[in-house]
């Protein structure tokens, strides 16, 4: 059983969920990604802020060692360069600190490690002051505010993804299911469609919306062969009871022809024979058309190779075609055409349609049988010169016991074309007659991929 | 019917719930010098067609007391081999089919014309035992050489087509005996449908002009409104 996923609605829902999911999840993550951004930085600002005032209330008149002494031990409390300080005096000389210059504004500013005479690559952001005209700079890396977010937005990513890919799996894992549920109820279905009516379609103990479909389609098949089996049941008890007195009479025909040899009741009797064979042919033929269309057959398809029936059309046929001054031509452009079909069917389908030709196309009739499969479906077609079909009478023609008015002195039961209907239909082939200029043609086309 | 002279007697059984069928079958058989016996009871029919010699068996599809499918299987499965020929009311599909696969050995829609019938059964019991595949067949100074896929008659070469290769081969594996026209369009060209034309007329005079017309003595005969038979006499 061969499932498409892309194909499945709940496959499609869940990957529009999950897509959905997804940007909801980023939007959302970006938004508290900025905000705990800005709230870090904000904190960061604040304690800078903080020690700078710190650092500066220890300043007495004039006495600049407490002030230094201050920012000796902010440094000392430091590590690295997570924080840095840089004391000078008014005139420039530096007092303390643990950077060697900084070239910054007054105020707030953020800066690259090279201007505090740091590695750059680091941003610092720094608050320049001063303490009575000795100028104070505090500052603090931003590595470790950006490495809070750089783990913030990783797991928000993390998360929004492993959620997208379960809400998708989930979906999918639901979509199979359900789409091999439907599997098995398409594939009941084509085998009640084939005409084999023992397919069911199983049932689960969930009780579930597609377990009451298939429980309705199997109502509805179950239903189904009741009825074909009633209908073939009638067939057969009609064919058997109109059967066995025709044979009685066949056979009385028979008997009293055999005692009335050598006389003009022998025949009549013999003409009676030919009459109780025609209703017996009539009836076997409907019968046959009924169990064409029925269906069954096609549990016995097999592989056929149509080019060597033609051929053997061609050739059977031929030869009666020369003896009465008609010609059957054969020309198959290749060397299989393989379908899937029933033999014996498909011959007497083409045998019908030659005869039908031989026997409406006149005393020159020139008859061709072609077959191509270029790339596409296999056609067959079986064209002659005769008289045609006219246009209006050409879906008429299929149906039971329709004769084309010129026609209706000729011999036959008026079912072959009908037969030939059946049997294309049986095959899923299209029938078409044209016109052939002049002439009919009759174009078999066969389903593509019925090649196997 | 002096075509189906009896160069031995056969022993037949009829199991068919028509009476005036079974009767039209039995008297015909008889008048050959041929044995038959008629049953129209399935259940009776088996008992007796496992306990006692038969070169063929009659036997209707639709029977009271056990269908014909169910009789055909009870033989099969008890390695019973006798032929057997369908006659149904039925010309149906798959009756056939199914009629074959279950062992049957031919298969007859009524009415039928009891030439047919004959003609069927002679073919069915006749049969050797194991047919040893020749590979050469003859008839007088007609040969067919199967493997080479020649023909010749009295020394002289016949060139055949491959339809009339086939044709002649069926006609010769059946020296002496009658072959109908269906029964031709079925085993020959797997026709199981009645042509309209005369498909068999046809391919019977294209072989009767090749293997006899130059010759003395014709060996292919056409039996008027029953068939054909292909004999050395």
């Amino acid at each position: 059983m061969h499932v498409r996923l892309l194909d499945s609605t709940p496959f499609r829902i869940s990957i529009l969920l999950g897509a959905l999911f997804l940007t909801s999840t980023m939007v959302a993550g970006i938004f508290a990604w900025r905000l705990t951004a800005a709230e870090l930085s904000l904190r960061l600002d604040d304690s800078i802020r903080e020690e700078a005032q710190v650092i500066g209330q220890t300043y007495g008149d004039t006495d600049l060692t407490d002030l230094r002494d201050s920012v000796l031990s902010h440094v000392d409390a430091t590590v690295g360069h997570r924080r840095v300080y840089l004391l000078r005096s008014s005139a420039g000389e530096v007092l303390a600190g643990n950077i060697p210059r900084a070239n910054v504004p007054v105020g707030w500013s953020l800066v690259d490690g090279a201007m505090l005479g740091l590695a750059s690559g680091t941003s610092y952001r720094v608050f320049s002051s001063a303490v009575d005209g000795n100028p104070l700079l505090v500052g603090a890396s931003l590595q470790e505010n950006d490495a809070v977010s750089q783990v913030l937005l990783n797991s928000l990513l993390l998360a929004g993804g492993l959620l997208s890919a379960s809400v998708v799996a989930l979906g999918a894992f639901f979509a199979f299911r359900g789409q091999r549920r439907l599997v098995e109820i398409t594939t009941a279905m084509r085998r009640v469609g084939q005409g084999d009516l023992t397919a069911r379609v199983p049932v689960s103990r969930r009780q579930d919306d597609i377990d009451r479909v298939a429980q309705q389609v199997n109502v509805a098949i179950e239903r189904l062969a009741t009825l074909v089996e009633g209908m073939r049941q009638v067939t057969v008890d009609i064919a058997h009871d109109l059967k066995t007195p025709l044979n009685r009479l066949a056979i009385t025909v028979r008997e009293a022809g055999t005692m009335a040899e050598g006389t003009e009741i022998e025949a009549m009797l013999a003409v009676a024979e030919e009459e109780i064979d025609d209703v017996s042919r009539t009836f076997d033929a409907l019968l046959r058309i009924a169990q064409v269309e029925a269906g069954s057959r096609r549990s016995r398809f097999a592989a056929v190779d149509l080019t060597g029936i033609l051929r053997q059309m061609g050739e059977l046929y031929g030869d009666v075609a020369e003896g009465r001054g008609q010609q059957v031509t054969v020309d198959v452009s290749t060397d299989f055409l393989r379908i899937r079909g029933d033999r014996e069917l498909l011959t007497q389908m083409f045998a019908n349609l030659v005869e039908n030709a031989l026997k409406h196309g006149g005393e020159n009739a020139k008859i061709a049988i072609g077959a191509t499969a270029a790339t596409g479906p296999a056609v067959v077609e079986i064209s002659d010169n005769g008289p045609g079909i006219p246009e209006d009478e050409r879906e008429a023609v299929f149906r039971r016991f329709y004769r084309v008015e010129r026609s209706r002195t000729t011999p036959g039961t008026g079912l072959g074309l009908s037969l030939v209907k059946a049997i294309a239909d049986l095959h899923g082939a299209s029938l078409s007659l044209q016109d052939n200029y002049p002439g009919l043609r009759v174009v078999i086309t066969f389903p593509m991929g019925s090649a196997s | 019917m002096q075509t189906f002279g009896s160069a031995s007697q056969l022993r037949f059984l009829i199991i068919e719930d028509d009476e005036r069928t079974a009767n039209y079958i039995r008297n015909g058989m008889a008048e050959l010098g041929h044995f038959a016996e008629f049953l129209s009871d399935g259940r009776d029919g088996l008992m007796r067609a496992v306990s006692e010699p038969y070169d063929a068996i009659v036997l209707d599809r639709m029977l009271p007391g056990l269908d014909g499918m169910s009789i055909v299987k009870a033989l099969r499965a008890t390695q019973h081999d006798t032929p057997v020929l369908f006659l149904t009311a039925i010309a149906g599909l798959d009756d056939r089919v199914e009629g074959l696969e279950a062992g049957g050995d031919d298969y007859l829609v009524k009415p039928f014309a009891f030439s047919e019938l004959m003609a069927r059964l002679s073919a069915l019991a006749r049969r050797p035992p194991t047919r040893a595949e020749k590979t050469t067949l003859v008839v007088a100074d007609l040969e067919l050489d199967l493997v080479k896929r020649t023909c010749n008659r009295a020394g002289q070469q016949i060139e055949l087509l491959p339809r009339e290769f086939a044709l002649l081969e069926y006609l010769m594996r059946n020296e002496g005996r009658i072959v109908t026209k269906t029964m031709l369009l079925e085993r020959v060209w797997d026709f199981h449908f009645d042509p309209e034309t005369s498909v068999v007329e046809t391919q019977i005079s294209r072989l009767r002009a090749k293997i006899d017309r130059r010759f003395e003595k014709p060996l292919l005969q056409t039996l008027r409104n029953i068939g054909y038979t292909l004999n050395a006499r």
